[in-house]
């Protein structure tokens, strides 16, 4: 089944000439899991606020084309209505706690206050939703007093905890340290593995080798390239833009050079692929 | 642990219980009766004789006699100094140089700084003993809209996050040779390039932060839930009406006086 179908989505900000997205077509199935890369300036952002109705109702604009999400058409549906089916985060955790709440607890209520669900609900979902972001322990904390990290979970919480049909995430670890980061992933990728359909953008390009369905590649707006991970990420069409290249497909680019890396074999992007292809060269 | 990001300080006092629109109806009427009386030490009465008294009962009379010294002694001298030396007719009570000193200027600079002290002091009993977000909740619950009650709860909360954020840059640009210190001239150049970033900057976060609590449905229509509500009696719901009438009564009297003196 198809959750989000997008056909030919033009989309230009108020007030500026070139448009945001140009002519992008993108279909998503339920469950999938797609991962969106692309330089600054490429539309990722605009393409998640267009997911989840920001753009246009929050943003205004320009917008051709149909995006339709769970089958309704985000022009025609309020963001209200929107809202509770696209769960949206981003970057910077500290902007996405309310500054409303006095424990992570209340915190991950909002959203359901907000949209009337009855109290004794209420504690069930909040319960749920702490568990799949392992922030339990932390729920009668300040939502100031936590890391980036466990902020940034927080926030996964209180977007989960409203049950969204598709979960769209931009950057969600760009701010984050190491440490941080993996625990962001690793409750993104539990989302994934539990069926929910998630589209994530994201530098790191070694992990979404690992754990993506498939690749967009945005370039001026428009999709340069969509595919297999491993196939995306290490087109030339990509590196001749200058996109981050993984440094293990950069250094078995440099081997292929030299005949040091299997021929007619596609070139890795994680440590993983990178320890295979260099051991079949061994042999 | 919990790092205080807003004035409220944790407790359990009689004075925390309170309904939030209680204390928030009280701090109302006291700052009123010192604007209504028209005597000089009238403000000085209510924050010595009320705010006080209520201040040690629910704990926080340190902290909050702490806060208003710090707050307006500031004030304090300077309207001493300039309603003292600069203002006023009549009985001169004293001279400084070529400057007199009148009697009605220094009334009114202790009319004036009692007033400042009053409504810091009723400000105050309210924030330190009441939990900001259930202050949102009893306002919403009143049927005041929720992005007005979410402006007021949220803008002291972010405070301390402005601060860090002007340290940041005031850091940054240092480091880029900026001189902040010197003579006034040298630190009133050094100011555009720290404030716009501040402001800036600010601008990105407000906007990320309104859609933030957009994906969270802050603006969907239809009925609300509240998850923790404050406990409300029958008593306290009688002294909310006695107070408001009170207040109708202030205002009203000050008006009265109003119209009666300009004839």
């Amino acid at each position: 089944m198809v959750v989000v179908d997008i056909s030919e989505l033009n989309y230009t900000y108020p007030a500026a000439v070139t448009p945001a997205l140009n002519g992008v077509s993108l279909q998503v199935e339920q469950g999938e899991f797609l991962a969106i890369v692309g330089n600054n300036g490429a539309g990722k952002s605009t393409l998640c606020y267009a997911l989840a109705g920001f753009v246009p109702h929050y943003f205004k604009g320009r917008l051709h084309g149909k995006v339709l999400v769970t089958g309704l058409d985000t022009q025609k549906v309020s963001l209200g209505e929107l809202v509770i089916r696209v769960g949206l985060a981003f970057q910077n955790p500290f902007n996405q706690i309310t500054g409303a709440k006095y424990t992570v607890f209340e915190e991950i209520a909002f959203g359901l206050e907000n949209i009337g669900v009855p109290r004794e609900q209420m504690w069930k979902r909040i319960e749920t939703a702490m568990e799949l972001t392992g922030i339990t322990d932390l729920k009668d904390r300040s939502p100031y007093s936590l890391s980036g990290g466990q902020q940034q979970r927080v926030a996964l919480a209180s977007i989960l905890v409203m049950e969204p049909k598709v979960l769209v995430l931009d950057e969600p670890t760009s701010q984050l340290d190491p440490v941080g980061s993996r625990e962001v992933f690793q409750v993104i990728k539990e989302m994934s593995e539990r069926g929910l359909t998630v589209i994530l953008v994201e530098h790191k390009v070694e992990w979404i080798a690992q754990y993506a369905d498939r690749v967009v590649a945005l370039h001026e707006g428009q999709i340069l390239i969509e595919g297999k991970p491993r196939d995306v990420l290490t087109s030339p069409l990509l590196s001749e833009r200058g996109f981050g290249l993984s440094r293990y497909t950069m250094a078995a680019r440099e081997a292929r050079e030299g005949k040091l890396w299997p021929a007619g074999l596609i070139l890795p992007v994680t440590l993983q692929e990178a320890v295979d292809g260099f051991s079949r060269q061994k042999k | 642990m919990t790092t205080s990001i807003s004035l409220y300080i944790p407790g359990d006092s009689g004075l925390h219980r309170l309904y939030p629109i209680t204390k928030l109806l009280l701090a109302l009427a006291l700052t009123l009766g010192g604007f209504i009386f028209p005597v000089t030490w009238a403000s000085y009465v209510i924050f010595l004789g009320i705010i006080l008294p209520i201040s040690i009962w629910g704990g926080i009379w340190k902290q909050m006699v702490w806060a208003v010294w710090k707050i307006v002694l500031p004030f304090a001298i300077s309207i001493f100094l300039i309603q003292g030396l600069f203002w006023g007719s009549g009985t001169v009570l004293f001279y400084i140089g070529p400057l007199s000193v009148e009697k009605d200027g220094i009334a009114f600079a202790f009319a004036s700084v009692g007033r400042i002290l009053l409504v810091i002091g009723s400000f105050l009993m309210l924030a330190m003993t009441t939990r900001p977000d259930l202050l949102m909740n009893a306002l919403a619950k009143l049927g005041i809209p929720g992005a007005i009650t979410y402006i007021v709860v949220t803008t002291i909360q972010i405070i301390p996050r402005f601060q860090a954020k002007a340290a940041t840059i005031i850091d940054a640009q240092r480091s880029r040779g900026l001189k902040t210190e010197g003579n006034f001239l040298q630190r009133a150049r050094s100011l555009t390039p720290l404030v716009l970033p501040l402001v800036l900057s600010s601008l990105v976060d407000v906007e990320e932060r309104a859609i933030a609590i957009e994906a969270r449905a802050f603006n969907a229509p239809g009925p609300k839930t509240i998850l923790i509500d404050s406990v409300d009696t029958q008593n306290q719901r009688i002294a909310r009406y006695i107070m408001v009438i009170i207040i109708i009564l202030m205002i009203g009297l000050r008006l009265w006086w109003l119209l009666t003196s300009a004839n």
